[in-house]
């Protein structure tokens, strides 16, 4: 094992482990940073250790020990030393020690921190990406997000926000915040929402990646499968949404040949898995929307599902994407009037799209351009762009 | 870690009242608070806590190039004021929103959790 995968596989893990006993997450980023500098020295040298994960939490112990006596005032010093020595100082000794990443997880999500705090320090913390990394996938500068992320640490500790997971009874107000922060990730890989790439497959593979870890630490989570079951189905279909030329290809007109026929087999698998539990929730619907698209169903099956996906989640968005599924059923003029009647969507670039794309089928070609050009104005995305201006020829 | 809780709440319905319905009010809210008391000093045994009196007695003093000026607070365009605070040390800051949320005037007004740097 090269240190670089060490990396991707060690880091939250090493974390959340000296997070745990330190209680400070800053720190104990600083020390796990440290361990993975010595690896790099000494690996190629030295050779892997036989326990590469253990040898980095061992490592980054000790590299905490020289951090707090060279740094820390006198009072701190004794009992942040001493809360150290919970941790072995034999590498055979460390295998022992439980995961802790899901308790990473939840406190790098907290409530009180800003939304997109939240996303840089999963990413950062529980992800291992770089703070350059991280900039580059949000389109900020690095020390706008190096700041963002230092701000974030000092909010937890100074809010006093807790290092655990959440009881049961916070467990409701508390996953969906968790899942909301991997499915952004994903989407933002998915569907870039400006620029010249469609599609940053790096942020869709981190995301799936997390959205992994947290069905093995959550196993009984329905929506926490049902979240990964969602992102596994749409990532199958990621090499077909652009065409050779960086074109987006919309999903009737994809070559099938080009779907990821593992990735899909793997999704299905993990939705059944989420439904065997019997517990509904808005991702395992959406996963099961994506099921259907990918065995092709009837677009009345999709827009029954998406019935049952409004009543618990009322969105513009899904009402959006449920009239439209009504329109596709063969029911175009009762989808259209359902797309007229949303509310508070009107600065939305796929409202227009779709709106256009409805008035087109019903040969309405004067009233389409308008919601074509419309649309043009509210989309940042280039590749989207060029489609909008292609069906915006075809109806002038 | 140390917490203020202030207690934010509009006071303008309530000053108007006569004073046998300010004290029916009370009564009826007055077993919450006694199990907010106790779920506070189990938290932690220090807690303190002080109701501030109403708008009417609060003057605002600002100085501005060297001259003072004093006004009837709190803030005229500002409908909530606070009108309470306890500071309580806490383990962390989810024990702080669920006891914030057993504030019985959480329900109409609200709780604004503020931790003391240390």
């Amino acid at each position: 094992m090269t240190v670089e995968e060490a990396f991707r596989e060690e880091w939250g893990h090493a974390v959340a482990i000296l997070t745990r006993v330190l209680r400070d997450l800053e720190l104990a980023e600083d020390a796990v940073q440290d361990a993975f500098a010595t690896a790099l020295e000494r690996w190629p040298r030295d050779g892997t250790p036989r326990n590469p994960g253990a040898w980095i939490v061992t490592t980054a112990r000790n590299r905490a020990i020289d951090r707090i006596r060279r740094e820390r005032v006198f009072r701190e010093k004794a009992e942040l030393l001493a809360r150290l020595e919970e941790l072995p100082a034999d590498e055979d000794d460390v295998t022992a020690i439980p995961d802790e990443r899901l308790a990473l997880v939840f406190t790098c999500c907290h409530p009180a921190l800003a939304a997109e705090s939240r996303i840089a320090l999963t990413l950062r913390e529980v992800g291992g990406l770089s703070t350059a990394e991280i900039a580059h996938a949000f389109l900020v500068s690095e020390p706008t997000m190096a700041q963002r992320l230092v701000r974030a640490k000092r909010r937890i500790r100074g809010a006093g926000i807790p290092f655990r997971v959440p009881p049961d009874h916070l467990l409701p107000e508390r996953l969906p915040p968790v899942l909301a922060v991997l499915y952004l990730v994903f989407n933002e890989g998915y569907a870039a929402s400006s620029g010249s790439e469609h599609v940053r497959a790096d942020l869709c593979d981190e995301a799936i990646r997390l959205g992994k870890l947290l069905a093995v630490l959550m196993p009984d989570e329905p929506e926490a499968l049902g979240l990964l079951a969602l992102m596994l189905l749409q990532d199958s279909r990621r090499l077909a949404r652009i065409d050779s030329s960086g074109e987006l290809v919309l999903l009737e007109d994809q070559d099938r040949s080009l779907w990821d026929e593992g990735r899909i087999g793997e999704g299905l698998r993990v939705l059944e898995r989420a439904v065997s539990l019997r517990r509904r929730g808005p991702y395992q619907l959406q996963a099961a929307i994506a099921a259907a698209h990918v065995e092709d169903r009837p677009w009345s099956e999709i827009a029954t599902l998406y019935d049952r996906l409004v009543e618990i989640d009322p969105s513009p968005v899904v009402q959006l994407n449920r009239a439209v599924a009504i329109a596709l059923s063969g029911r175009v003029d009762e989808g259209l009037a359902l797309v007229d009647e949303l509310d508070g969507l009107g600065e939305y670039h796929l409202l227009h799209a779709a709106r256009a794309d409805l008035l087109r089928r019903l040969d309405r070609r004067a009233e389409a351009a308008i919601s074509y050009r419309r649309a043009l104005e509210l989309t940042a995305n280039d590749s989207e762009r060029r489609y909008l201006e292609g069906r915006l020829r075809e109806v002038s | 870690m140390k917490y203020a809780l202030l207690i934010h709440g509009d006071d303008s319905a309530w000053v108007d009242l006569p004073d046998e319905e300010k004290a029916a009010l009370r009564a009826e809210e007055m077993p919450q608070w006694i199990s907010l008391f106790e779920e506070l000093s189990k938290a932690d045994p220090g807690v303190s806590g002080y109701e501030l009196d109403g708008r009417s007695t609060a003057r605002v003093v600002q100085v501005r190039d060297g001259e003072r000026i004093v006004t009837d607070g709190p803030f005229a365009e500002t409908k909530e004021i606070v009108g309470g605070v306890f500071l309580v040390d806490l383990p962390d800051l989810d024990e702080a929103i669920r006891l914030a949320a057993l504030i019985p005037t959480a329900k109409h007004g609200s709780i604004e959790i503020r931790p003391l740097q240390e």
